[in-house]
C-alpha cells in the first residue's frame, strides 16, 4: 500500500507548497490518446499531465512509471473537460478551447496548436466549459457549461456554427445519441434535453426531479452525468442513478446509490459509475450492484476506459478525481496501482 | 731378390765386424748371440727414403709373383710344382723383407715420440717459469698501485690554501725556504700550522662561554626587576577605570572580555569572535558576553576534543574503587554519565534585542558533544520550541557528532531529550556557529573548528533568529487576542475581507501532537508527512447559529514563511469534511494553497489571523450560499447577504469562496 506513514522530512518552504498543492489537487478530466499508449489527466490547477500507459502496466515498471512524463500548463483555470481526435488533444476549461497535437505533447515546452473562445453573451465573468463531445461524422465539436449554451465549433475551420440555447442553469455533461443524430445534455437546472443537430432545435425534454422514483430534494436537483445507448438512457446527480428509456420518456430502473453520481458510462452489458464516495459502481442493467470496487481518492469526478484497438494491452480503467492519483483498473475487479500527479 | 737378401745380409756381417775388436769370423753365430743386434742402432743409419722404396719395389715383386703362382696354377702341368714352388720361396723371402721394413718403421715411430715427450717438457717447464713470474709481476703491480693509492688521514683536513699559508703562518712553522722545493715538508709544515690555529680557537670558545654565563646572570637580575614593576602597573589601570567610564572607552571591559575568551574552548572562542564581529559591524542589536567562572576553565585543562580521553579516566576510576567495595554497576554508570555530561564552566550569552522583546541564547560546550543552545530569558512562546528548525530539519534533538553515539551506547544514554533541561539542544546552526562540521560520510576522530564556517553562516542565522523572534512575539500577541475570541485582523489587512463576517471564533486552544493525529479529518495531512512532532498543534472552533466549524491547525516552527495548514470539520446538518463535501476541500485550499495573498505587508506575521478571518468568510458563505431544500419546510437558517455572480460552478459545484476587492462580490477561482 502506497498510505505507509512517512517520516517527518526536512521541509523547507518549497516541498510544503508542493506537498499542499498535491493534497488540495483535483483532477476533473482524463483522456486518452490515440495510440491507446498515453492518458492525459487536468487538474484544478490548470496543468496537464502526460501519464505512459505502456510503462506503467509493463513488467519493468518502477516507481518513476508511475509519475507522469510530462506535465505543462495548458489554462490559467482548471482544466475542466478533454477529448481525443485522432490526432488532437483538445482540452477546455476557463472559457477557452486549446488543441494540442499528441505527436507534439510529450516534448518539453509544448504549444497549444490553436485556442478558440465561443461567443459568449455575458461579459462579467468568462464561463467554464465543463463538457466536450466529438461528433465525427460531421466533425464538429460540442461545447457546453456555464453560459447555460451548447456551442457547435466546426473543426476543420474553427468557427462556431450555432448554439443552442434551453437549459436555465449552466450545464454539466453532454452525450451523443449516434443513430439520430442527436446530442443529449444534462445541467443544473435539473433537465435532461435532447437536440437534433441538423435540424439544431431542441427535440425533447426531461425534468428528471419532476420524477418521483429517483428524485432526491436533499440533494439537489442537478444532473451531474449523462450516458446514452441508442434508445437507453442513464443518468444521475442529484436524483439518483437512474435508467430511462428515451421514446417514451420513462424512468426503466432506479439504481440505489445514495451518493450522488458524477460519472457514468455504459461498458459491454454493465453500466459503470462514479461519484462521491470512493468506489467505482458496476451495475447489472437489471439495477443491482454487481460490484464496487474501491479507488484511492476520496471522491470520483471522471472514468475513462481505454478502448483504442491499437493498444490492446493498455485496456484498462482510469479513475480520478479529489486527489492528485489516477487509479488504473486493470481487470474491473480491483485496483492494480495508481499514477500519480 | 737375392741381391737383396744379400745387401741385408751383408750390413749384418758388417756389424759383426764392427764390433769390439774381439769380434771374429769364427765366433759367427755364438759371437752373433753374444753381441746383441741393435736394430735401433740400425734405424739410425738407414735412410728412411730407401726404405720406402724398398717396400714398395717387395710389395711389387710380391704382386708379381702371386700373378704367376696364379697362372701356373691356372694353366696346370708338371713342372708347374716346382715353378709355383720357386715362386713361393721367393714370396717368403719377400715377406721377410716386409717384416723387417715394419719393425724398423715401428722403431722410428718410437724414437720419434719419445724426443717429442722430452722436447714438450722442456716447454713445459719453460712454460710454468714464465706463468709464475708473471705472477709475480702482477702482484707486485698490486702492491705498487696499493701504495700509490694510500690516503693518509691527513688528506682528509682541509688545509687552508697555499697563499693564505704562507701569508699566515709565522716563518718557524712555514718555513719557507726548506717547504717551497719538498712537498713532504710542505704538507708537514702546513698541518703543524692547522694544529696551530686549532689550539688557539679552543681557547677562544672557552673564553666566550665564560661571557655568556656571565651575561645571563645579568639578565635574570633585571628580569626580576621588571616583574617587581607588573603590580605597581596594575595599581595605576585600576586608578584609571573610572576616568575611562567617564569617557565612555570601555576598553577595559573588552579587555577583560577577550582575557576571559582565552580560556574558552575552541568551538565557544570561535562564536564569540564572529559574534563580537558581527554584533559590532552589522547588527547593533546584538551584544555578546561572557558568563561562568574563568579558574574553573584554568583548572580544566582538558582540550574539549580529547572525549577519548574519558575512557581512560573512567578505566582508572575502576581501579581506584575495586580497592574499597565495587560499587554497582548502576552507580558506575550513573558517574560515567555525570563524567561525561560535565560541561565547561565558560558559556558565552547572546542577547538580541528586538523590538517588542529580545532573546537570550546561550552556547555551552560539553567536552563530549560540542555546542548546545540554552535560550535562557523565556518571554517567548516556549522555550523548547522557539529555536527548533531554524534550519530546516535542524530539530536539535539528536548530537550532530556521529562519535557521540557510541559514547551514549556505552555509558547507557539512549535519547538526549532526558537531559535536555541540564543539556539544551545541539541545534546544528550553533555548531556551524562554532565552526564545528560534522561531515555525516566521515566520522573524525578530532574536531576542528573553522573560523569561516562561522563566518559564512553568521549573518544568515543572526537574520533567521531575529525573524523567528519577531514572528514569535507577534504570534504570542495574536494568541493572547484569540484565546479571547477575537481574531485582531490589522487595518492594513482589512481589505482581504467584506466589512461583514458573522461566523465568530469561539475557541483556541493548544493541542498536543498525538491528539491531532487521531483526528479522523487530519490522516491526510499526518500521511503526507508535514504533521511531525517538531510543530506546534492548535484546535480553533467557528460558530455560526446552529454551524459549527472545527480547524485544526499545524503551526511549523518555521512560521510565517511555511504557512500553518488548517484541515476543518464542519458539523451542520451531519458531518461535513474533506472527504464528503467537495465544498470543505475547496475552503481548506482557499486557505491553504492561496496563503500567499493572506501575508499581508511584509515581514508577513499576520498569516495566522488572516487565515482564521478568511475562514470565518468561507464559512459565511457557505451557509448563506447552501441550496434551499424545497421539501423541508421553514425558512433558510442563513440568508443570503453575499453579494454572488454564481452560486455553483464546475462539475464539482463548488460555491464562490473568493472574495474581490474592492467591488465586494464573491466569484470563483
Amino acid at each position: 500500500m502506497e498510505r505507509a506513514a512517512q517520516q517527518a522530512v526536512p521541509l523547507g518552504q518549497m516541498e510544503v507548497f508542493q506537498a499542499l498543492q498535491r493534497l488540495h489537487m483535483t483532477i476533473f478530466s482524463q483522456s486518452v490518446s490515440p495510440c491507446g499508449k498515453f492518458l492525459a489527466a487536468g487538474n484544478n490547477y490548470g496543468q496537464i499531465a502526460i501519464f505512459s500507459l505502456s510503462a506503467a502496466l509493463s513488467s519493468e515498471a518502477k516507481e518513476e512509471s508511475k509519475k507522469p512524463m510530462v506535465t505543462f500548463h495548458a489554462h490559467d483555470g482548471p482544466v475542466y473537460s478533454m477529448v481525443s481526435t485522432d490526432r488532437h488533444l483538445l482540452s477546455a476549461g476557463d472559457g477557452e478551447v486549446k488543441a494540442w497535437l499528441w505527436a507534439e505533447i510529450l516534448k518539453k515546452g509544448c504549444k497549444e496548436l490553436w485556442r478558440r473562445q465561443p461567443p459568449y453573451r455575458t461579459s462579467l465573468e468568462v464561463p467554464e466549459i465543463n463538457a466536450l463531445l466529438l461528433v465525427p461524422k460531421e466533425n464538429l465539436l460540442i461545447l457546453a457549461g456555464g453560459d447555460c449554451q451548447l456551442h457547435a465549433m466546426d473543426l476543420e475551420t474553427g468557427t462556431f456554427m450555432w448554439a443552442l440555447r434551453g437549459h436555465t442553469d449552466y450545464i454539466h455533461c453532454l452525450a451523443l445519441r449516434e443513430r439520430s443524430p442527436e446530442v443529449l445534455s444534462g445541467g443544473e437546472d435539473g433537465a435532461v434535453r435532447l437536440w437534433d443537430l441538423r435540424t439544431a432545435k431542441e427535440v425533447q425534454t426531461i425534468e428528471v426531479y419532476k420524477h418521483e422514483e429517483c428524485s432526491r430534494p436533499h440533494n439537489g436537483r442537478w444532473i451531474g452525468c449523462l450516458a446514452t445507448d441508442s434508445d437507453w438512457m442513464v443518468c444521475g446527480g442529484g436524483p439518483a442513478l437512474t435508467l430511462w428509456h428515451l421514446r417514451s420518456s420513462t424512468p426503466t430502473t432506479v439504481f440505489p446509490m445514495r451518493a450522488p453520481q458524477k460519472h457514468v458510462t455504459f461498458y459491454q452489458d454493465l453500466i459503470l459509475s462514479a461519484g462521491q464516495g470512493r468506489c467505482v459502481n458496476q451495475w447489472q442493467l437489471s439495477g443491482e450492484l454487481k460490484a464496487q470496487v474501491p479507488g484511492s481518492s476520496p471522491g470520483l469526478l471522471s472514468l475513462s476506459l481505454n478502448q483504442q484497438p491499437a493498444a490492446p494491452e493498455c485496456k484498462v480503467l482510469t479513475a480520478a478525481g479529489n486527489s492528485c492519483r489516477v487509479d488504473v483498473f486493470t481487470n474491473l475487479g480491483y485496483r492494480a496501482f495508481s499514477l500519480s500527479f | 731378390m737375392s741381391s737383396e737378401s744379400s745387401k741385408k745380409r751383408k750390413p749384418k756381417v758388417i756389424r759383426s765386424d764392427g764390433a769390439p775388436a774381439e769380434g771374429k769370423r769364427t765366433r759367427s753365430d755364438t759371437e752373433q748371440e753374444g753381441k746383441y743386434y741393435s736394430e735401433e742402432a740400425e734405424v739410425d743409419l738407414r735412410d728412411p727414403g730407401r726404405d720406402y722404396e724398398l717396400y714398395k719395389y717387395t710389395c711389387q715383386e710380391l704382386q708379381r709373383l702371386m700373378a704367376e703362382i696364379q697362372d701356373l696354377k691356372s694353366r696346370g702341368g708338371k713342372d708347374a710344382a716346382v715353378e709355383i714352388e720357386d715362386r713361393r720361396i721367393q714370396s717368403c723371402v719377400h715377406f721377410m723383407t716386409l717384416k723387417k721394413l715394419n719393425r724398423l718403421a715401428h722403431i722410428r715411430l718410437k724414437k720419434g715420440r719419445d724426443q717429442t715427450h722430452e722436447a714438450k717438457q722442456k716447454v713445459d717447464a719453460y712454460h710454468l717459469q714464465l706463468q709464475n713470474l708473471l705472477y709475480e709481476v702482477m702482484h707486485l703491480q698490486k702492491e705498487i698501485t696499493k701504495c700509490l693509492e694510500f690516503k693518509s688521514k691527513h688528506e682528509e683536513i682541509d688545509l687552508v690554501s697555499l697563499e693564505e699559508f704562507y701569508k699566515e703562518a709565522p716563518p718557524d712553522i712555514s718555513k719557507a725556504e726548506v717547504t717551497m722545493g719538498d712537498p713532504h715538508q710542505q704538507t708537514l709544515a702546513r698541518l703543524d700550522w692547522e694544529l696551530e690555529q686549532r689550539k688557539r680557537l679552543a681557547e677562544k670558545y672557552r673564553e666566550c662561554l665564560s661571557n655568556k654565563e656571565k651575561i645571563l646572570k645579568e639578565i635574570e637580575v633585571k628580569k626580576e626587576y621588571l616583574s617587581s614593576l607588573q603590580p605597581r602597573l596594575n595599581s595605576i589601570m585600576q586608578a584609571s577605570l573610572p576616568v575611562q567610564e567617564y569617557l565612555f572607552m570601555p576598553f577595559d571591559q573588552a579587555h577583560k572580555q577577550y582575557e576571559t575568551a582565552r580560556h574558552l574552548p575552541p568551538p565557544l572562542y570561535v562564536l564569540f569572535v564572529q559574534a563580537t564581529a558581527y554584533g559590532q559591524a552589522c547588527d547593533k542589536m546584538l551584544s555578546v558576553a561572557i558568563e561562568g567562572s574563568v579558574d574553573e576553565a584554568k583548572a580544566l585543562f582538558k582540550p574539549p576534543e580529547d572525549s577519548q580521553d574519558d575512557e581512560s579516566d573512567s578505566d582508572a576510576e575502576e581501579e581506584q574503587t575495586t580497592k574499597r567495595r565495587r560499587p554497582t554497576l548502576g552507580v558506575q554508570l550513573d558517574d560515567k554519565r555525570k563524567e561525561m555530561l560535565k560541561r565547561h564552566p565558560l558559556s558565552v550569552l547572546l542577547d538580541l534585542k528586538c523590538k517588542d522583546g529580545h532573546v537570550c541564547i546561550e552556547p555551552r560546550a560539553w567536552p563530549v558533544f560540542s555546542l548546545q543552545s540554552f535560550p535562557s530569558s523565556s518571554d517567548l512562546l516556549s522555550p523548547d520550541s522557539v529555536l527548533s528548525c531554524l534550519y530546516p530539519g535542524d530539530h536539535g534533538k539528536k548530537t550532530p557528532n556521529p562519535a557521540n553515539q557510541y559514547q551514549f551506547d556505552k555509558v547507557g544514554i539512549l535519547t538526549l531529550r532526558d537531559y535536555v533541561l541540564d543539556l539544551g539542544h545541539p541545534y546544528l546552526w550553533v555548531q556551524k556557529l562554532g565552526g564545528l562540521h560534522f561531515p555525516k560520510e566521515q566520522p573524525q576522530h578530532t574536531v576542528i573548528t573553522d573560523h569561516s564556517l562561522s563566518a559564512s553562516h553568521m549573518e544568515t542565522t543572526m537574520k533567521l533568529l531575529k525573524t523567528r523572534v519577531q514572528s514569535r512575539l507577534a504570534l504570542h500577541k495574536q494568541f493572547a487576542s484569540l484565546e479571547h475570541g477575537i481574531v485582531p485582523v490589522t487595518s492594513d489587512c482589512h481589505y482581504l475581507f467584506p466589512a461583514k463576517v458573522v461566523s465568530r471564533l469561539v475557541k483556541w486552544v493548544t493541542i498536543a501532537h498525538e491528539d491531532y493525529t487521531e483526528l479522523h479529518f487530519t490522516k491526510d495531512i499526518v500521511e503526507a508527512g508535514l504533521a511531525g512532532d517538531t510543530n506546534l498543534y492548535y484546535m480553533a472552533l467557528v460558530e455560526r447559529g446552529t454551524a459549527k466549524l472545527q480547524a485544526a491547525v499545524v503551526l511549523n516552527p518555521g512560521y510565517s514563511s511555511i504557512p500553518p495548514i488548517f484541515q476543518l470539520c464542519l458539523n451542520w446538518k451531519g458531518e461535513k469534511t474533506n472527504n464528503n463535501d467537495d465544498n470543505i476541500r475547496a475552503m481548506e485550499s482557499e486557505v491553504n494553497v492561496c496563503y500567499k495573498e493572506l501575508c499581508g505587508p511584509r515581514p508577513g506575521h499576520q498569516l495566522l489571523t488572516n487565515q482564521l478571518q478568511r475562514l470565518c468568510v468561507l464559512l459565511d458563505v457557505y451557509l448563506e450560499t447552501e441550496s434551499h431544500d424545497d421539501s423541508v419546510e421553514g425558512p433558510k437558517e442563513f440568508p443570503q447577504e453575499k453579494m454572488c455572480l454564481r452560486l455553483f460552478r464546475g462539475p464539482s459545484r463548488i460555491k464562490p469562496f473568493k472574495y474581490n476587492h474592492p467591488q465586494g462580490f464573491f466569484s470563483h477561482r
